[in-house]
């Protein structure tokens, strides 16, 4: 039988969230696919697209409209809670991600942790909220919309400063686990938020990478910290770490997230047997060698490469190099839809 | 001299390649077991402990010189194949950083007053727009525990800022660091700067940071690339070299 689409952009997502039947392996970039020419397509360039949600759901729906991705992510950075928690922000222009001054870090201990009553109000955070909102009116259940939470770990490196967090895990790994407690909550509080104005699964970005600490620290620090959040957000968590995770992945999979963000310095098939049916995967074509460096059909052997190996959605391994080709972009739904066609006549 | 401390002797295990570990144990060929000590507290993280150590072998008569080369520097030395093989990563790297330096604040005045020469001077920076300097920051703590003199310009560096800084002191190797796959390309406008103003020639340009490979350095014109802190000291060694060859690759 022709191949032929039969689910809605967001059917396709969901179900793939949830290990169901899909018509084709959905393109979907968990963090964002915002790039310097999409926002002059659409006059919402950084960093005002990160403080207004209108400008937030406009870049956002480009994801859709524009390179036929079947997700739309409206949260560009990692910064939104951290700037609504007062660390000092290095804003950028549009050709760079807005960044936390993680040299200068606002607090010291778990003690110091305090999280402002109505941190939901603050620019920052309502942008988000409100992006989702607006996406939602406009596109209602036609592409799925992926929100984003930060985990505790990446906010106690911009709270803390990463050298002086990751001393702490050495020195002291029981006040570690009292700050990761106490900034959770952030991570809660805005999930729901986002769940509450439409987000139909959220993005947990927690930056425990292999290249700063051992999958060993991501079973003692975070992995039970994961498995609460899948009981506490009551959408569909797909977990991003960058950098080397296999040695981990066996812990993630555990966590009853409903996948894993992974990025290309893990080989597509290694990882799918690491996770061994436990979650699924989305990813994993390479940012800067390929997406940023190289043409179409690069992409595409990649895409391939990913959907030989089975991951479940394909998409950039993570946050797109901002001046990156939208053509390259493209190619990932359209290397999709070819391979599936090949594959069933 | 064999090995003579237990603790050490077991930290060698973990150093897999014969000549590699025979170079580390060469590096204690001739030294005092309390420079053993020296070592494996640092390997260990104990900061407390290699400081009193340190003390105690400079009133014992020790040249500064030799705790820096046989206790410091030849424990640094697993820590740096340990993290390379991934048996340790960057917390644990930290903590015997920080007991190098604890170590390090005896001997480097009575170095400076000896008018030690330095194995050259390195100037190390994150590039603009670009604010992530751990990567940068462990290169710094490995070239120091390896005996060069680091400026450390911090983050958000611009071209001006490091050719202003190389000139300044008469640096021979620039290293720059980049996070960002948005910011990286600013590796490759700083090389343009040197070359704009004729210093391409006075100085080794060696570049790293997460999203970097060998291909990316050789497009901008680097002459090196060093995928983590240990290649970066490798890199750093071969162009103080009068050998070293334009063009150098990692050595892992």
């Amino acid at each position: 039988m022709p191949y032929r689409e039969t689910m809605s952009s967001k059917e396709r997502v969901m179900n793939a969230l949830a290990g169901k039947p899909v018509d084709r392996t959905p393109a979907v970039n968990p963090t964002n696919v915002a790039t310097v020419e999409l926002m002059d397509l659409v006059n919402a360039p950084f960093p005002d697209a990160c403080q207004s949600g209108e400008m937030a759901a406009r870049l956002a729906a480009t994801g859709y409209t524009e390179l036929g991705f079947d997700s739309v992510s409206p949260y560009f950075s990692i910064i939104q809670e951290s700037s609504a928690l007062g660390c000092e922000m290095q804003w950028e222009e549009k050709d760079n991600w807005p960044t936390v001054r993680m040299y200068n870090p606002i607090w010291k201990s778990a003690d110091d942790v305090k999280i402002p009553a109505d941190i939901l109000e603050h620019r920052d955070m309502k942008a988000i909220t409100d992006s989702i909102r607006m996406l939602k009116d406009e596109f209602g259940d036609e592409v799925a919309i992926i929100g984003k939470t930060m985990g505790p770990w990446t906010l106690a490196y911009h709270v803390f400063g990463v050298e002086g967090f990751l001393l702490g895990t050495v020195d002291n790994p029981d006040e570690t686990k009292r700050a990761l407690e106490k900034l959770k909550a952030v991570s809660i509080l805005f999930g729901q938020a986002q769940i509450d104005a439409g987000a139909d699964a959220l993005t947990f970005p927690d930056h425990a990478t292999g290249d700063l600490v051992s999958g060993e620290y991501y079973k003692e620090f975070l992995q039970d910290i994961h498995t609460e959040m899948v009981d506490v957000l009551q959408a569909p968590l797909i977990l991003h770490i960058c950098g080397k995770t296999v040695d981990r992945m066996p812990y993630i999979a555990k966590t009853g997230m409903a996948s894993f963000h992974f990025d290309s310095k893990n080989d597509p098939q290694e990882a799918m047997d690491a996770v061994d049916g436990g979650i699924t995967l989305v990813g994993n074509i390479n940012n800067p060698e390929t997406l940023y460096a190289r043409g179409p059909e690069e992409v595409r052997q990649e895409v391939y490469k990913c959907l030989e190996a089975g991951v479940q959605m394909i998409g950039p391994e993570c946050a797109v190099p901002l001046a990156t080709k939208i053509e390259n972009l493209m190619e990932i739904p359209l290397a999709i839809k070819d391979w599936t066609a090949e594959r069933r006549g | 001299m064999p090995v003579t401390n237990e603790d050490l002797e077991a930290e060698l295990a973990y150093v897999t390649n014969p000549a590699e570990q025979q170079h580390i144990r060469n590096l204690w060929a001739e030294a005092d077991p309390l420079m053993q000590d020296i070592s494996v507290s640092l390997i260990k993280g104990d900061n407390n402990r290699v400081d009193q150590l340190t003390k105690e072998a400079l009133e014992a008569g020790f040249s500064a010189n030799t705790i820096l080369d046989d206790g410091l520097i030849a424990g640094m030395a697993i820590v740096g194949v340990k993290f390379r093989d991934n048996l340790i990563f960057v917390p644990e790297v930290l903590v015997a950083a920080r007991a190098m330096k604890a170590g390090m604040a005896h001997v480097e005045p009575i170095l400076s007053a000896s008018g030690i020469e330095p194995a050259g001077t390195v100037i190390m920076g994150t590039v603009k727009g670009d604010l992530h300097d751990i990567g940068k920051n462990l290169c710094i703590m490995m070239l120091r525990g390896s005996g060069f003199r680091v400026i450390d310009l911090g983050v958000d560096t611009s071209a001006e800022e490091f050719i202003e800084a190389v000139e300044e002191n008469e640096a021979g190797v620039l290293g720059m660091s980049a996070l960002l796959t948005t910011t990286m390309p600013n590796m490759g406008r700083t090389i343009d700067a040197f070359e704009e103003v004729e210093m391409r020639e006075v100085v080794k340009i060696m570049v790293g940071g997460a999203p970097l490979s060998q291909e990316f350095a050789d497009d901008m014109g680097a002459d090196g690339y060093g995928k983590d802190a240990i290649s970066c000291v490798e890199l750093a060694k071969a162009f103080m070299s009068p050998d070293t060859e334009p063009s150098i690759s990692p050595v892992s």
